[in-house]
């Protein structure tokens, strides 16, 4: 209990001085990926690149040796596989999990191996002018760069958009969106077909935001973890400066699955709700 | 053209103009650094991620992972048959069993009959062929005893006719001897 209430002080007290710190010209990481100086990428492309390095390392041991008595690496890739296949059967159902697997583990795996891997040491903190108010780190987290979440957000929206006229037709797609759902007979017709065609126009909207949300959600949380983490490496001088972001780290870690999980998650709900016509049958 | 773009991304975000999307587009271009060269190298960077993972990981372990499904299912329904098929060999199996007991019950009780016919009839056959021996030992032994008899007599009258011829003195006749032998024989049968 003791512990428990230790841990939440301090982190309230970390959150609050944060901010201070950061204010204050300490080490303060800018809201954009930077250019590396005489080369054509940000250092977050770096980490872009190192995650698919692991992915792809990944994929190729996975696939290497492959045999029906599953040995070794294998065992562990076909967990992963196995456990997401299943997670998301459970939201998106037999037909869609099948035809869309791919691509949804894909984002899972790709958010959550960029994520961890701005957690390893020297990400964030070797560059130039790291002391100065404006420092330039070699490499920083690939998802605290809104192009690379932007990237995530639109790309899972296309596909969505895909998937949901592939699903239901053009038609069934706009009647998805539009049509009065529940019947109705004669002036309360007519009633139901206005309020739901403004309640479409309501879904377009939010459809929209959609890329934007994704893009935002993610680059917030995972910008804020990393900035929390620098702040409070400044708190403290010299050879202390391990302690303050120590318990964080281990709060970044879950948030690095947490939003892993969270962008998977809504990128498949999305697919889900537009594709189940469950309430026609009803 | 990068370099225009990233240094617009370093420099101060222009005053709102009221129009949302270009306002909207501000912000993500001049605090956030959206950078179109950039967004479309972290696209193609994550279609390259996808299609190596769809390709190498998924595929083949998602391939692998069906046909193990499809083998257990399989390896379920022959399991499942086979118990069926035992099953049925096992209430056939009792069924021969409980006929092959009744046939060998039978079998035997028809042994035993045939074994205590069989014994009968050899008890029997000993106890004929026991008598025959018997009969013949006891006509043997009768022809035995009657030639014997027969040779004694015929001693026993000669030993009579020489004494007689000894103790008269006279040489006797076969008539003599017949006469002498009959008597010696009535003595001796008597």
């Amino acid at each position: 209990m003791r512990f428990a209430s230790f841990i939440t002080k301090f982190f309230l007290f970390a959150l609050l001085l944060t901010p201070a710190v950061a204010a204050e010209g300490g080490h303060k990481l800018p809201l954009y990926a930077e250019k590396i100086p005489g080369l054509i990428f940000t250092n977050s492309m770096i980490m872009t690149w190192l995650a698919a390095g692991v992915l792809i390392f990944f994929a190729l041991s996975a696939s290497k040796k492959i045999s029906v008595v599953p040995e070794g690496f294998q065992n562990f890739a076909e967990w992963v596989v196995e456990s997401l296949y299943d997670f998301l059967e459970t939201i998106l159902g037999d037909h869609l999990v099948k035809k869309t697997f791919w691509f949804f583990s894909s984002i899972f795996l790709f958010i959550l191996v960029t994520n961890w891997l701005a957690l390893f040491p020297g990400v964030g903190t070797f560059g130039f002018n790291m002391d100065s108010s404006h420092p330039l780190p070699f490499l920083r987290g690939g998802n605290a760069d809104v192009n690379m979440t932007a990237a995530l957000g639109v790309i899972s929206s296309l596909t969505w958009l895909f998937w949901a006229i592939q699903e239901n037709g053009i038609k069934g797609f706009l009647a998805h969106i539009f049509a009065p759902k529940g019947g109705g007979k004669g002036a309360m017709a007519v009633v139901m077909i206005i309020v739901f065609f403004v309640v479409g126009v309501l879904e377009v909207v939010s459809i929209g935001i959609r890329p934007l949300a994704l893009t935002f959600r993610l680059f917030g949380n995972i910008y804020a973890g990393e900035q929390a983490l620098e702040a409070l490496l400044a708190m403290v001088p010299g050879f202390l400066k391990f302690a303050p972001p120590l318990l964080f780290y281990f709060m970044e870690i879950l948030v690095g699955f947490i939003q892993a999980l969270v962008f998977t998650l809504l990128t498949a709900v999305f697919l889900n709700l537009i594709c189940d016509h469950g309430d026609e049958h009803h | 053209m990068i370099l225009d773009i990233l240094a617009a991304a370093t420099s101060e975000i222009p005053a709102p103009t009221g129009n949302i999307a270009t306002d909207l587009g501000n912000t993500l271009v001049y605090k956030f650094g959206f950078n179109t060269p950039f967004f479309v190298a972290q696209c193609i960077n994550f279609i390259i991620i996808v299609f190596v993972l769809k390709k190498f990981a998924f595929g083949p372990l998602g391939t692998m992972l069906a046909e193990r499904r499809e083998r257990i299912k399989a390896g379920e329904e022959k399991l499942k048959q086979i118990e069926i098929d035992l099953a049925e060999t096992e209430k056939r199996t009792a069924a021969a069993l409980e006929e092959a007991n009744a046939k060998a019950k039978a079998m035997i009780s028809e042994a035993q009959d045939s074994a205590a016919k069989l014994g009968e009839e050899k008890t029997q056959e000993a106890i004929a062929s026991a008598q025959r021996i018997l009969t013949k030992a006891e006509e043997a032994a009768k022809a035995d005893r009657e030639q014997m008899v027969a040779e004694l007599k015929a001693d026993f009258g000669k030993l009579v006719a020489t004494a007689t011829a000894t103790v008269a003195g006279k040489v006797l006749t076969d008539a003599d001897h017949a006469t002498i032998n009959a008597e010696a024989l009535n003595v001796i049968e008597k």
